[in-house]
C-alpha cells in the first residue's frame, strides 16, 4: 500500500509538469516544465530501483540524471544565441 | 509483473502519445524539439520498467542528449519557424 502511494505521488508530480511542458505559452516554460520533470523521474527511478530490489539500477538513475542535463544545456545555449 | 507497474506503464504510454501529438502538430520547431526530448525521455523511463537497463542507458545518451543538441545546430543554421 505504502508503494501505491509514494508512486501515485511521484506519478501525480510528472502529471502536472508534463501539462505545463504541453500547455507553455514560450519555449522556456515547456524547457522549465522539462528539466524539472527529469528531476522528478529520476526520483521514480530510484523509487523503482528500491522496488524491483535490484541495486544496480540505481546506477541507470545516475546516468539518466547526468545526460537528461544535456538537453537542457543546449536549449539554453539555443535561446541565449549561442551553440 | 505487478498491476501497479502495468498502470505506471500505461499512464507513460500516455504521455509519450500527448508529446508525439504535439511534436506533430506545432508550428515553432523549436517546440517541437523540446516535445520529442520529452518522448524520449519517457520511453527511456519505461525500457527501463520492462528490465532492460543498457536500452534505457542508450537511449537516455543517443535520444535524449545527442538528437536534440544535433536538431537545434539544424534549426540554428536553417530557421526556426515553419511556414
Amino acid at each position: 500500500m505504502s508503494w501505491i502511494i509514494a508512486i501515485a505521488i511521484i506519478v501525480l508530480g510528472v502529471v502536472l509538469t508534463l501539462i505545463r511542458a504541453m500547455l507553455g505559452p514560450t519555449a522556456a516554460d515547456r524547457m522549465v516544465a522539462v528539466d524539472s520533470m527529469t528531476t522528478i523521474t529520476t526520483a521514480l527511478l530510484v523509487l523503482l530501483a528500491l522496488y524491483f530490489k535490484r541495486y544496480i539500477y540505481l546506477d541507470i538513475a545516475l546516468v539518466y540524471a547526468v545526460l537528461a542535463f544535456v538537453a537542457t544545456l543546449a536549449v539554453a545555449r539555443y535561446m541565449e544565441g549561442g551553440l | 509483473m505487478s498491476s501497479l507497474i502495468l498502470v505506471v506503464s500505461a499512464i507513460l504510454v500516455i504521455f509519450m502519445i500527448v508529446g508525439a501529438v504535439v511534436t506533430i502538430h506545432a508550428r515553432d520547431l523549436l517546440v517541437a524539439i523540446i516535445a520529442s526530448a520529452i518522448v524520449d525521455l519517457v520511453l527511456a523511463v519505461l525500457f527501463y520498467i520492462l528490465q532492460a537497463p543498457d536500452v534505457a542507458i542508450t537511449q537516455a545518451s543517443i535520444m535524449g542528449g545527442l538528437t536534440t543538441a544535433i536538431f537545434l545546430v539544424v534549426i540554428k543554421k536553417t530557421e526556426r519557424y515553419e511556414q
